[in-house]
């Protein structure tokens, strides 16, 4: 998941969070408050009450009776005022019910003892808990709206900022990490940003980058310094044999010594051609422009390699889609990479043995190329080592110098190949090369 | 024919000197871009065979001034650097071939024969062989005007050979120069007996072939 998209889903779900504890905890909080501002309210009555009798004498209300009660229009509040026995009461406040004009209605309800005049009296004064609460909806109602737009507005700000605050990040990924194709061409430009963490992560990525680019470079110049210095001095010896070869009062013995010098020395040159050639297929120095028919490039290969299907009386079975074509490729790599995959096929056969060459492509459109032999096979443990450079497997003496498969290798990886070796033992080998979809059709 | 070798490697040098002068061309040796400056301007050459990597100026740009110098002349370039460009810039430039080191001195000389034979502009290049004449243009094997019906790969063979001729080759120089690069010495010198047998046997339906001569254990030789 991006870290956008983290932080947007983070936010918004902590804000949800608030809102659902927030409703959960609103009524609660309201009646709480309503009833502590009742209390209050009643604790002030009660205390004007007092100060009345205290100014005015008991009469001021009593007039003469033994008890006083008044309540207003709706029954909503109520007082009263009655001698009380002599157990001196505690001040309470609880809720509690009333009977009043026959009709039975909860009140908040405050009691409180006094003296006067060395008689105990008790005054009650009352309010309804209807018009206590009455208020309790709307402002609930109007608390859940303001809330609600509070919630949206923050969380709207939070994610454009959020947004604007990720965006050197999204640069970085997008400029140094998703768009380079290696090997970098340009030098990595650093990005505008404010932040630390993202100038330090840019400018990290840029010094790996251009680390990156002086190690090829510097591969890419002892390539070809390497190729230079180790093609002459076998380009002086060849030379040197031919012209050594061209006396003409050499006996035979000399003539086959030169000869056997000159295998050996085609053997150096092929291994060292080999190695730069894998080295720079790794080092990038061939174009992958070129788009190529595999039906057509392997029957070359096949008429190339004629004489030693002859020599060996092998059968080739060729049953290939002809319109086939593929692009971005390198031509002369992937003949090269055809071409041993096929003389390993050979050279691994049977006397009179078959190869077949199918392909096939598949439902999610990617194209494969199928080598299969029936030939001496490859134990499974080694199928794994095969592509492996100077492995000599199976290898009769004197033949091949290990880097056929490495090559192959080299250059599926360098164009996104798949390879794949299937093997019975004294059976078959069929080695897969599937293209993918990016260069097929 | 006229040579200049331009090779900055003496050992390469002398050698290269060494063979083309036994094969009848006059030499001249430059080991550096300044000498063969000078060369160049002296007098007329056939040929140029040119080292990119010289020690005192870039290969490609000696090759640049001296085809505005030597006009006539052919060129083969010759490197050991083995970069891609080089080949492609090179031909670009005007160079007749191109020829990556380490290459073989019997190479060399059929790639230049090969070149003078396209620039003489002759209708029909040929060479006769005891009884037969080889006709490079057609590559074909003539016994008086018959076809003797040589395929692709033995005429490659044979014509390799005639321009070869008198010097022993070996099964690996004789595979190298049909399969180039992809020649497997331990592998095909069997076929190069093979492709042998062959043309012996269709040209003998015509007349000898004595000049075809097997060195035991080598290879073989034409000798004229």
């Amino acid at each position: 998941m991006k870290l956008l998209t983290k932080l947007t889903l983070t936010s918004t779900l902590s804000k949800i969070a608030t809102v659902i504890l927030f409703i959960v905890l609103l009524p609660f909080l309201i009646n709480r408050v309503a009833f502590q501002s009742t209390n209050g309210l009643l604790k002030q009555q009660a205390k004007k009450v007092m100060d009345n009798i205290r100014n005015n004498g008991i009469d001021y209300y009593l007039q003469g009776d033994s008890t006083y009660g008044s309540y207003t229009l709706l029954k909503e509040e109520y007082i009263s005022l009655e001698k009380a026995r002599n157990i001196y009461n505690e001040d309470t406040i609880q809720t509690a019910q009333r009977i009043i004009e026959g009709d039975t209605v909860m009140y908040r309800v405050l009691n409180q003892a006094f003296e006067y005049n060395n008689q105990l009296y008790e005054l009650e004064i009352g309010k309804t808990i209807a018009s206590i609460s009455q208020y309790n909806s709307p402002l609930q109602k109007i608390a859940l709206y303001v809330l609600g737009i509070l919630i949206i507005l923050t969380l709207l700000i939070e994610l454009s900022f959020t947004r604007i605050l990720l965006r050197p990040l999204q640069t970085i990924i997008q400029t140094k990490l998703i768009n380079p194709v290696f090997p970098f061409k340009e030098a990595p430009l650093p990005i505008p940003t404010t932040t630390v963490d993202f100038k330090y992560l840019d400018a990290s990525l840029i010094s790996l980058m251009n680390r990156i680019k002086e190690d090829f470079d510097r591969e890419r110049e002892f390539t070809s310094n390497a190729s230079h210095e180790l093609m002459t001095p076998i380009g002086i010896l060849q030379t040197k044999m031919e012209n050594l070869m061209l006396l003409n009062d050499l006996e035979e013995p000399a003539l086959e010594k030169i000869m056997e010098m000159m295998k050996t020395l085609n053997r150096l040159k092929k291994i060292v051609h080999s190695l730069l050639l894998i080295s720079r297929i790794e080092n990038d120095q061939y174009a992958r422009q070129d788009s190529i028919q595999p039906e057509k490039m392997i029957n070359e290969i096949i008429e190339e390699l004629q004489h030693r299907l002859e020599d060996r009386n092998i059968r080739m079975f060729v049953s290939l889609q002809p319109n086939i074509i593929l692009h971005r490729l390198n031509h002369d790599l992937l003949f090269q990479l055809f071409y041993n995959l096929i003389n390993n096929a050979i050279r691994y056969n049977k006397e009179n043995g078959s190869i077949d060459i199918s392909d096939d492509i598949a439902p999610d459109g990617s194209y494969t190329v199928f080598i299969k032999d029936r030939g001496i096979g490859i134990e499974a443990a080694d199928i794994e080592t095969i592509f492996n450079r100077f492995r000599k497997k199976n290898a009769i003496e004197g033949e091949g110098y290990g880097l056929g498969l490495a090559i192959v290798k080299s250059i599926a990886d360098y164009h996104g190949i798949k390879l794949k070796v299937d093997s019975q033992v004294g059976m078959t080998t069929t080695v897969s090369v599937n293209f993918g979809k990016s260069s097929s059709l | 024919m006229k040579v200049l070798i331009i090779e900055d490697e003496r050992g390469m040098a002398l050698e290269m000197e060494d063979f083309l002068i036994k094969a009848g061309y006059l030499c001249d040796l430059a080991f550096t871009a300044k000498q063969a400056r000078q060369y160049m301007e002296e007098g007329p050459y056939d040929f140029i065979l040119l080292d990119l990597g010289l020690p005192d100026k870039d290969g490609l740009q000696v090759l640049e001034e001296a085809k505005q110098i030597c006009q006539e002349a052919s060129y083969i370039i010759l490197t050991a650097r083995g970069k891609l460009e080089d080949r492609i810039k090179g031909l670009d430039l005007g160079a007749d071939d191109y020829l990556p080191k380490p290459f073989s001195l019997l190479e060399l000389q059929s790639r230049m024969q090969a070149i003078s034979r396209r620039k003489s502009g002759l209708k029909d290049n040929l060479v006769s062989l005891g009884d037969f004449t080889i006709n490079f243009s057609n590559r074909i094997a003539l016994f008086e005007d018959t076809d003797v019906g040589l395929s692709k790969k033995e005429f490659d063979l044979l014509s390799y050979m005639v321009l070869n001729k008198n010097r022993p080759l070996t099964r690996m120089q004789l595979s190298e120069h049909i399969w180039g690069s992809f020649s497997d010495d331990d592998y095909d010198s069997n076929y190069i007996d093979v492709h042998i047998k062959n043309i012996r046997k269709k040209m003998t339906e015509y007349g000898p072939v004595d000049w075809l001569q097997t060195i035991r254990g080598i290879g073989y030789k034409i000798k004229l």
